[in-house]
């Protein structure tokens, strides 16, 4: 397979002093329509200026809310969808317009891991030809080789290579995720983006599923941008954590600090919302309980967007956008009156 | 001494399918004492919800309750007919569920939906409902209920499709509120002020209360009580505390170590639990739990376990830790 | 099957719960199918009649021995099991059996390739409609829209008078009216198949379009066709005899079951076989393929799942 290996080598290796993955001022508009003509009538302001860098071989978490962008966010930065605005850097290169060959090419170095396992698998496919099927697009390896790999592959999630003619709808769901995780392995990837990839399951199956990624991430020097709504498993996999909301970053931190010391009031009260299977520690708990809901992301509020349901909220909220400001090393958040 | 409200005895609900018998809920009993919160976790298949359906009496087709009684007081609600049951559900127990956006009406507004039960129940005229309907909103905390009883069901968020349903239940101020997976489908702010909520409810109205969800946190902040169900069956008991701080269960001890917790150190590795939940057509003999633990001995595959008193407060349905083994050494 | 407890910090090779050979949705269609015994006797008949239709010329040599343009004037209106003559003769002689044997070849002739001919057009515009979208979904739909809006006794007419159609036009014109709904239906099921994450997945594998179409978006949408494909028929087989009716489709001396229809409608009180024969054949092939595409929807329902 000459071309497999010049794919390879053409795959440069990346060193850890520059961030694998750039993105700076990313803005993703969805247009709203109307009427007969369908007319463009306003925007969903999915995510509106987000800046992050994610460092080769660290887990980026990404958390938030219904509505908050995060999976957008995923899918733009692997150009599943184009950006409206900004700029997104992998490995040194501006991948934001690019198209076609090169497009295709990158396809090979950023895959994505879907929420739904009963969704994320073509029903008409055997397993076998699901895993395999990048394999064919990319031209990787063909008859005995592809069926070897194909059989690697799965060996490598966990599953047995024997039920490779069979179809999705015979797995469980958890063995179902381990299939779509093997297919985005195929590739030999260098960054996954991980979309809620656990939510749908079981909770006795969910830890398995994030060992298994944790595995995967040692063994073959993975960078995924992790995006989940339950912050619990966030920080357990993540080497750093992203708050989003309404579409902007509203602070970045290490698990640990995010929890012990969150200094963007938003994080505060979405830590302290989340339960924790400890009935002492609950019954102590200090919450802080938001009121009212969700602003429409297609007209955020003006200045700060978390202005509307912000304990801490000023006048000067409403004025100006904050920018995100350093708290310490690897910490920022935007906020003009921080939690101490 | 808490009284009984509501007393179920080893309830047994098939689903009779054309391959096969599924064996929903395979013998459960409890009790539910007045102005108390229990919980019951369990994962999909557990029977958690079938449970709650079925002392509703609204088990759909091919279903049907097989055996055991559910009193509720002094009634047995299985020997009821279904004129009878509808007088009591709605009026006596209330039941919210986990979908807000299905389980309201789309085409009626929302201050009729929730003053229907006090028509129907009560037998209170239109007016003087809507105007119960309208102050049971503003109790379970949504701004503006006059205005807000006029709207329809698609106009409300689903924290507060969520509160409606709530209000909707307890208009007629029931004994007994079935609450199954209320907050699985609210993002987590949401969920914590409908947690809330349904903490003053309970103090407020000490109406007794069934939480069913398969998030442990949950269960931790708001029942004193828990039953952990696994294929059909409840594995094991007690208070919340005690449940929590040392599990005589096999599969409650696997789940809580295999749950990522918000207040754990990052490096601490997850104990995922091996195998799947089992398939309710192909049932494991002995005890269900049997071929995914890690303490089973020669006996968990043959004999099916009893729930038995395991330490002061608990009880565990496991041959090993009734033998006397401790868990948590 | 029971995995066994792994080794601390290994992961267990899960097997699949059910030990028994992988079932395809269209292996597991084909098994409901096999239980609606109806279903499967329409298909017979179908299949049946299409068997007929191939090999009638090889039927007529060996049953009837002859023609079904053979004329023999002294020999008009035989009845039912006279000699030589099953099902008896036409006003010109003709062996009723034999020219429903090659009325068959026509009719069928004309319903499977109008049925191929308008699904295979509808089904592409159908696919590209929906899975491109946008100004190019806008411009098929539209232009589908006015294909459905014409009326079609117009369109036949005005063939009909500007060239004596053939079987094969005339299959050719009534898919030309019958390719619109088709290409609405496809439509409407790669709507709700394109959002679906799987195909989002492979399209992050860096398939092309082609690929996505071809290989994921028909297999998944191919279960409405088929069902459709077997009810168009029936619908195609009843259009043709009405053409015939009017005067619009096959002529003779070359037989199909609606011209045969029609050309007895005037010896219908004194030689009545001559009507009921190719009534019968219409009624049982359009009963056949109603049917039978109803059992075949029942079968692909994923609801039954």
């Amino acid at each position: 397979m000459p071309e497999a290996t010049r794919e390879r080598e053409l795959k440069r290796a990346w060193t850890a002093s520059e961030p694998l993955l750039s993105v700076r001022s990313l803005v993703k508009y969805f247009p709203v329509s109307s009427g007969v003509t369908q007319r463009t009538i306003a925007h969903v302001h999915a995510v509106d200026g987000v800046d992050l860098d994610i460092k080769a071989g660290e887990t980026l978490g990404l958390v938030g809310e219904s509505g908050c962008g995060k999976s957008t966010l995923g899918r733009t930065v692997i150009r599943l969808l184009d950006p409206t605005e900004g700029t997104i850097t992998f490995k040194g290169e501006d991948i934001t317009r690019i198209r076609g060959e090169s497009l295709r090419r990158l396809r090979r170095e950023m895959t994505i891991i879907f929420q739904d396992p009963y969704a994320s698998l073509d029903p008409r496919q055997t397993v076998g030809d699901i895993v395999g099927e990048p394999l064919d697009i990319h031209h990787l390896a063909r008859g005995r080789a592809r069926a070897e790999r194909i059989a690697e592959l799965l060996r490598i999630v966990g599953l047995n290579p024997r039920y490779a003619d069979r179809y999705p709808h015979e797995f469980s769901g958890g063995q179902r995720q381990r299939i779509g995780i093997a297919r985005a392995l195929a590739v030999e990837p260098t960054f996954i983006v991980c979309d809620e990839p656990i939510s749908a399951l079981d909770v006795s199956i969910q830890a398995q599923i994030i060992n298994l990624l944790e595995k995967l991430q040692a063994q073959f020097n993975l960078t995924y941008l992790f995006i989940a709504h339950d912050l619990s498993v966030v920080k357990h996999i993540s080497n750093r954590i992203a708050v989003m909301y309404l579409g902007k970053v509203m602070e970045t931190a290490p698990g640990s600090v995010l929890y012990r010391r969150p200094r963007h009031p938003y994080t505060g009260s979405l830590v302290s919302a989340i339960p924790i299977p400890d009935p002492r520690i609950e019954a102590r708990r200090e919450r802080v309980i938001l009121q009212g809901d969700v602003a429409s992301p297609v007209y955020p509020p003006s200045g700060c967007r978390f202005r509307t349901r912000c304990p801490r909220a000023r006048e000067h909220c409403a004025e100006e956008v904050p920018p995100l400001e350093s708290f310490g090393p690897d910490h920022r958040a935007a906020c003009f009156y921080p939690l101490d | 001494m808490a009284k009984t409200v509501l007393a179920v005895h080893d309830l047994k609900t098939q689903f009779f399918t054309r391959e096969g018998v599924v064996k929903a809920v395979d013998g459960v009993s409890f009790e539910l004492d007045a102005g108390e919160t229990l919980g019951i976790v369990g994962e999909s298949g557990s029977g958690k919800s079938v449970t709650a359906l079925s002392i509703m009496r609204l088990v759909p087709r091919p279903g049907r309750i097989v055996n055991g009684y559910v009193k509720l007081k002094d009634q047995d609600l299985t020997k009821l007919t279904e004129a009878e049951m509808q007088e009591v559900r709605g009026e006596s127990i209330a039941m919210i569920f986990q979908d807000p956006m299905t389980s309201l009406n789309p085409v009626f507004r929302v201050g009729w939906q929730v003053a229907e039960p006090l028509v129907v129940h009560a037998e209170k005229k239109r007016p003087s409902a809507l105007r119960d309907g309208v102050a049971m909103l503003k109790k379970v905390g949504i701004p503006n209920p006059d205005q807000r009883a006029k709207d329809f069901p698609h106009q409300f968020s689903g924290g507060m499709r969520q509160r409606a349903m709530i209000a909707m239940g307890l208009t007629t101020m029931p004994s007994v509120l079935i609450a199954d997976e209320p907050t699985t489908a609210l993002d987590v702010t949401i969920q914590a002020q409908i947690l809330e909520l349904l903490r003053d409810v309970n103090r407020e109205f000490g109406t007794a209360t069934i939480l069913i969800t398969h998030n442990l946190g949950v269960v931790a902040g708001m029942c004193q009580r828990v039953l952990v169900m696994y294929a059909g069956r409840i594995v094991e008991s007690g208070p919340t505390e005690d449940v929590f701080a040392h599990p005589q269960h096999p599969y409650t001890w696997s789940l809580l170590k295999s749950i990522p917790r918000l207040d754990a150190d990052r490096h601490e590795p997850l104990r995922p639990i091996s195998g799947i939940p089992p398939d309710l057509l192909d049932v494991p003999p002995g005890c269900a739990f049997h071929p995914r633990c890690t303490f089973r001995v020669d006996r968990c595959s043959r004999d099916v376990p009893q729930l038995q008193r395991v330490g002061e407060t608990q009880l565990a349905a496991c041959w090993v830790t009734q033998a006397g083994t401790n868990l948590n050494a | 099957m029971i995995s066994p407890i792994p080794l601390e910090g290994e992961v267990a090779v899960e097997p699949v719960e059910r030990g028994r050979p992988g079932k395809s949705y269209w292996q597991e269609s084909w098994e409901r199918l096999r239980l609606n015994r109806l279903g499967i006797a329409a298909g017979l008949v179908l299949v049946f009649f299409i068997l007929v239709a191939i090999t009638s010329p090889i039927l007529a040599a060996l049953f009837t021995h002859t023609d079904y343009r053979t004329i023999d004037l002294a020999n008009t209106f035989a009845r039912p099991l006279s000699a030589g003559h099953i099902l008896g003769t036409d006003d010109l002689g003709r062996d009723e059996l034999t020219r429903l044997l090659f009325g068959a070849q026509v009719s069928m002739g004309i319903g499977f390739l109008s049925v191929f001919v308008a699904l295979t057009v509808g089904a592409t515009v159908g696919l590209v409609a929906g899975f491109y979208g946008g100004l190019i979904d806008g411009l098929l739909m539209r232009f589908v829209d006015m294909i459905l809006a014409i009326p079609a006794i117009f369109l036949f007419i005005l063939m009909a008078l500007l060239f004596k159609p053939n079987a094969i036009t005339l299959a050719l014109i009534i898919a030309s009216v019958g390719w619109g709904s088709i290409a609405r239906l496809v439509r409407g099921e790669v709507l709700s198949v394109r959002t679906r994450d799987f195909m989002v997945a492979t399209k992050a594998l860096g398939a092309s379009d082609l690929r996505l179409i071809g290989r994921h978006l028909l297999p998944n949408v191919l279960h409405v066709l088929i069902v459709y494909g077997s009810l168009y028929l029936g619908q195609v087989i009843l259009i043709e005899a009405a053409l015939d009716f009017l005067g619009l489709g096959i002529t003779p001396p070359t037989p199909s079951w609606g011209n045969m229809l029609t050309n007895s409608e005037t010896f219908f009180f004194h030689s009545s076989w001559l009507v009921v024969w190719p009534g019968i054949t219409i009624f049982l092939s359009v009963l056949a393929a109603n049917l039978f595409g109803n059992a075949l929807r029942d079968a692909f329902d994923p609801r039954l799942r």
